[in-house]
């Protein structure tokens, strides 16, 4: 009965391409939903069952039976993959509208059926265990996001990004079957849970860095990060959603499972990751502040929160590694609580930047303005996206910050001397990552937003069709929700990783319960009273006599959009002091010494990744060595006839002498 | 629900005090104490007027401003009498509330599509972005000593017993009156008084602001400065006096608060715009001075 | 007490990588003097009244009255008045600075010294490396010298550090202040009257 429960929707997604474009969407809709009910409810099971028992299901297929299992783990990222992935497709109705005259009906169903592939195979990246399928699972995921970015594949650009995209993910990939390979050389097996007797006889540290880096690529760490940036303005919104909120999320699943069964050497390999993460995310968060493409800006900030992640994680691995259950418990919690939360509010800030990008059809800032007279509802959503990003309360990013600050401050008490400088280092970064991301988004918001429209092409004319809206509300009641009423997801949560890494938890995890309920009370309290205030202020006001009246210009009367602040200018006091971390490259031409009367100039900025100028520098170092063997083809069919004959001699030779 | 009472009353005698001792300084009589507060109600007589290109959330930027002050206020504990909200790493919650308010102070200021409230906009991120790790070495440094982590068991525990932790002390009521000034957006990093709007960081933002609104934020602001004066009345203030001693002294400490807040004001020009981050910054190393002096107290490598 | 001067001295020092001004800098190196010379009565209790009174009347001559005096002197003389031409943004200086503070910590951590000295240790290597920054990252030659003065009186507080047992030590260190301040600034005080432009635009581009 499972059997076919499970693989009945891996044979019905062939049939979206099958399907007229008028039915396209519905089965498409249809499939999703069967899938998200297959999966969910064995994952809801095994989360609220005693113990938390992983539930596994044995798959006969034509090659061999396929074990796939869940368990608390792989539930709590199910039930995230499922949410994001609903919320994608349900917004690409209303997204993918105006490309059904540009595209073929072929390219769309294409485009539906590599997103439903995405779907299953992020689904089987968490169910499987075993080292072959998981890597199939893996590659599968990297083959149908490749084809997804390529949904507008006519510009050059797109296409080249899509495949660096493509070729960094295989890097990750072998380093990944590099890993597996050395599991099995030594324990026969190659799946997880071979590892914990690896490890048990091996050093730890060597084999987890392996996975690491190969996971991290996915993930987005720094150094590892370069294809983010680009592959997520290339793709169309909904799949930048999609993937940046739940694909490099399986990176960070692939390092918690590793590290469920690392044994010693704990504490080495939570400084690493800790020191790892916090540089991610303040380099990820600068990095994002200068940019002028709305949609970078956003995948940079993916980069800063999987640094936010990787600190609470880091933080868990110490707390393991010093038999500190508080801590352990704190930092996961906090770590997977921001999976949870960067999934909604992510997803829901790429999704109201599709709807501008939509509406406006541009992605510069420098060139947008003003879109909330248009687009309230989108400008609100925004907003509200801003809000949980930067980690203010009453919404749901503050509820996993304060739960890694509190495992922090923790740490900073009850240790040797060098943990309470790494613990207050942390601290440090973590201070400065939220003052900076919300630097980073009043420019983000205010500049796209607020103002007057700063070209008159790029302006918006109405709001977008509640289909889109749709899912972005659903996103943000679920924010709110978890902001407010953060026991409701925080338990579970806490429960599943108790059992995960067993952790003998004790009476102070009652003191953690206590403050998350007061925080969440306090979220009822700040809005009530908002709400108060605001009343007593509108009752005030009708009173009064309200005029409007243009802004205050200190005496010019004819302003003009082009007096506002920029993006540029707002991130300029920041680009300035961090220079030569963010190499902005400069387009001028100076005015030399002979020109006396000088000719037109014109002066632009760009941001660069300082990490992908270093690797272009590389990649065009590898260019010159294989231009040079790139001699060898010369395209005469008697030259490699040679090639094949000296070949010969030289197999004769080694031969003859023994030494192959 | 006691802090909040407080700050009301500190709040309201707070900015008269500091506008009287900076008159009195430069040798005029000044206004009246009550002044200030004179001044606020009469804009919350007066009408408004919006700018055109604002929208929604400039009409909801100086409510969410005041209530987040309100909330942190609420959240506060003061000398021997705990909040009924306190919680471990309360002081978190504390700040990024702050965090909370001046964001959409920022947005507020962005709304109405002006290049002055841009630049300080733009100033004021900067600025708060690079105070906060000072706050938060701070409060570590605080965590450490008394190895406990909600603000009231801190405040509690913590003795101005023994040099050790009185330069402790000092230490954290130095970075904070510094911290208070840079929120606060007064000299040596932005002068209230200025009237050029390019050198403006607070004062600019609430340029498009009037009536109702513009009384709103200034109650905020004399708000504010009630909030760190009773975080330093907290460090200085011993549990162990008391009650009608403690409430003397806390009025004391408030007055002195806002009389050297005139004073400074008084003899200091304001700093360079472009030195004012190495100020900050600087007020961080400060702090982490401090962070060593608790880390050996706590090792017990010094007596 | 002790504990305050050498908190005091480290914040001296913090001031002293941010400021602008060469004026500043002699007074803060008059201060560091202070500071030693408050030390050197709180610190030095075991050895013989003769060597504390030669000590501290050393440092009080040397350090609070004849090094300041002499810097000054070359202010006036080479009007030099503001540190043009950094050769790093003040930002980074205390970004820096603060570095050396963490790394200070971990080092003398890492030593396992008797634990009253271990604020000594911190200090002491902290104005070592705020010293050796100072002459990395400024150009001109007079910010040198002032670097090299903060690393003389980082060995001096050393040297206090551990005087009590062994009295030779500091001996050593008065000598080398006196070396320093004869030697240097006497070449300094005196060449100038032939060379003043010369000093002003020493490593200048």
């Amino acid at each position: 009965m499972e059997n076919i429960l499970i693989t009945l929707p891996v044979f019905l997604s062939f049939v979206i391409l099958f399907v007229p474009s008028k039915g396209r969407y519905y089965t498409t809709l249809f499939i999703s939903l069967g899938i998200v009910l297959i999966t969910s409810v064995p994952a809801v099971n095994v989360i609220f069952s005693k113990g938390v028992l992983p539930e596994i299901f044995h798959i006969a297929t034509g090659l061999g039976s396929v074990t796939l299992s869940i368990d608390g783990l792989s539930a709590f990222f199910i039930l995230v993959t499922n949410f994001t992935a609903i919320t994608g497709l349900l917004y690409s109705k209303g997204y993918l509208e105006p490309y059904r005259s540009l595209k073929s009906p072929a390219q769309l169903s294409i485009h539906n059926f590599s997103y439903t592939w995405l779907h299953l195979s992020m689904l089987g990246v968490l169910m499987l265990r075993d080292g072959i399928p998981f890597l199939i699972a893996w590659e599968l995921m990297a083959v149908s996001s490749f084809m997804l970015i390529l949904f507008e594949a006519e510009k050059r650009a797109t296409l080249k990004t899509a495949v660096n995209y493509l070729i960094q993910m295989h890097i990750g990939l072998v380093l990944l079957v590099i890993a597996f390979l050395l599991c099995e050389a030594d324990t026969g097996s190659m799946s997880f849970d071979a590892l914990k007797f690896y490890f048990s006889h091996h050093s730890n540290i060597g084999l987890f860095l392996l996975f690491f880096a190969g996971f991290a690529i996915k993930a987005g760490f720094i150094p590892f990060h370069t294809w983010l940036p680009e592959a997520h303005p290339a793709a169309p919104s909904h799949v930048s959603g999609v993937m940046s909120g739940v694909m490099i999320k399986m990176g960070i699943y692939g390092i918690v499972r590793v590290m469920t069964n690392v044994q010693s050497d704990l504490v080495t390999i939570g400084l690493i990751v800790l020191a790892v993460s916090a540089i991610s995310g303040i380099l990820g968060v600068m990095m994002a502040i200068v940019q002028h493409d709305l949609k970078k800006l956003l995948a940079y900030h993916s980069i800063e929160n999987i640094g936010i992640i990787g600190i609470g994680i880091g933080l868990g691995a110490i707390g393991l590694g010093i038999h500190n259950p508080l801590l352990a418990l704190l930092g996961f919690s906090g770590g997977l609580l921001h999976v949870l939360n960067h999934s909604l509010f992510k997803s829901l800030l790429f999704f109201s930047a599709g709807s501008v990008y939509q509406a406006c059809h541009t992605r510069n800032i420098e060139q947008l303005g003003g879109v909330i007279h248009k687009m309230p509802v989108t400008a609100g959503l925004f907003l509200t996206g801003s809000l949980a990003i930067c980690g203010l309360p009453p919404l749901n990013g503050f509820i996993s910050e304060i739960l890694i600050y509190l495992g922090l401050f923790q740490g900073l008490s009850t240790g040797t001397v060098y943990q309470s400088i790494y613990m207050l280092m942390a601290i440090i970064s973590l201070a400065l990552i939220g003052g900076l991301a919300i630097y980073c988004f009043t420019k983000a918001f205010g500049v796209v937003f607020l103002g007057v429209p700063r070209s008159e092409t790029h302006t918006a004319t109405s709001e977008v069709n509640t289909g889109m809206l749709f899912p972005q509300f659903l996103a943000g009641t679920l924010m709110f929700l978890i902001g407010m009423f953060p026991l409701l997801f925080l338990q579970p949560l806490a429960r599943i990783l108790v059992f995960l890494f067993q952790i003998n938890m004790d009476l102070s995890w009652i003191t953690i319960i206590r403050s998350i309920s007061l925080v969440g009370k306090m979220g009822f309290f700040l809005i009530g009273l908002t709400f108060l205030l605001f009343l007593t202020r509108y009752w005030v006001l009708k009173t009064r006599n309200i005029r409007q009246g243009p802004t205050w210009g200190c005496g010019y009367t004819t302003g003009t959009a082009r007096q506002q602040y920029t993006g540029t200018s707002f991130a300029d006091a920041v680009a300035g002091l961090a220079e030569p971390i963010l190499k902005t490259q400069k387009e001028d031409r100076p005015i030399s010494e002979e020109e006396i009367f000088p000719a037109e100039r014109s002066f632009a900025t760009h941001p660069a990744d300082v990490f992908r100028l270093g690797l272009n520098r590389l990649v065009d170092f590898l260019m010159l060595i294989l231009k040079k063997l790139a001699r060898l083809q010369t395209g005469n069919i008697q030259h490699y006839i040679l090639y094949a004959f000296i070949f010969m001699i030289l197999i004769f030779v080694l031969l003859y002498l023994k030494i192959l | 629900m006691i802090a909040l009472l407080l700050a009301i009353i500190t709040a309201l005698f707070f900015p008269g005090i500091i506008i009287r001792v900076k008159s009195l300084v430069s040798g005029r009589k000044g206004p009246g104490i009550f002044q200030p507060w004179k001044n606020i109600f009469v804009l919350l007589r007066k009408s408004s007027v919006f700018s055109t290109t604002t929208s929604f959330i400039f009409q909801i930027a100086p409510v969410i401003y005041l209530a987040s002050l309100v909330c942190a206020l609420i959240l506060l504990p003061v000398p021997g009498i705990p909040s009924r909200f306190g919680f471990g790493a309360d002081f978190v919650l504390l700040a990024y509330l702050l965090a909370l308010g001046k964001f959409f102070f920022i947005i507020g200021a962005l709304d109405t599509g002006s290049s002055f409230e841009g630049m300080g906009a733009n100033r004021e991120a900067l600025y708060s972005m690079l105070a906060e790790p000072a706050f938060f070495i701070l409060f570590g440094t605080l965590a450490l000593l008394t190895g406990h982590l909600s603000m009231q068991s801190i405040f509690e525990q913590f003795h101005l017993s023994g040099y050790n932790s009185m330069i402790g002390g000092i230490i954290a009521v130095y970075v904070l009156i510094q911290i208070a000034m840079i929120e606060n957006s007064r000299m040596p990093v932005d002068d209230p008084k200025t009237h050029l709007e390019l050198t403006m960081i607070h004062e600019v933002m609430i340029l498009d602001h009037s009536g109702f609104d513009l009384a709103l934020i200034q109650i905020g602001t004399n708000l504010k400065f009630a909030l760190y004066g009773i975080l330093i009345a907290n460090i200085l203030i011993p549990v162990t006096w008391a009650l009608p001693y403690r409430i003397a002294l806390f009025f004391g400490i408030q007055t002195a608060f806002a009389a050297s807040i005139g004073l400074m004001e008084s003899f200091r020009a304001r700093k360079k715009m472009m030195k004012n981050p190495q100020f900050i910054v600087t007020l961080s190393s400060i702090a982490l001075v401090g962070f060593i002096l608790s880390l050996l107290m706590m090792y017990q490598l010094i007596r | 007490m002790n504990v305050l001067l050498v908190i005091l001295f480290a914040i001296t020092l913090i001031y002293l990588s941010i400021t602008e001004r060469f004026r500043t800098y002699a007074t803060l190196i008059g201060m560091q003097g202070l500071l030693l010379f408050a030390l050197s009565f709180l610190e030095l209790e075991t050895i013989t009244l003769g060597t504390l009174l030669f000590v501290a009347i050393e440092t009080l001559v040397f350090k609070v009255i004849v090094v300041p005096f002499l810097l000054l002197r070359i202010i006036r003389k080479t009007g030099i008045e503001r540190v043009h031409e950094k050769a790093l943004p003040g930002f980074y200086s205390i970004l820096f600075v603060s570095g050396g503070l963490l790394l200070s910590i971990i080092v003398s951590f890492s030593m396992n010294t008797t634990p009253v000295n271990m604020i000594y240790f911190i200090v002491s290597f902290f104005a070592v490396y705020t010293g050796l920054f100072m002459i990395i990252s400024h150009k001109k030659i007079f910010a040198h010298l002032i670097g090299f003065l903060v690393i003389e009186n980082a060995v001096l507080l050393l040297s206090l550090a551990i005087g009590s047992q062994i009295p030779m030590l500091i001996n050593m260190g008065i000598l080398l202040d006196i070396f320093v301040s004869v030697l240097i600034l006497g070449i300094f005080v005196m060449r100038l009257k032939q060379h003043t432009h010369e000093l002003t635009m020493l490593k200048d581009e």
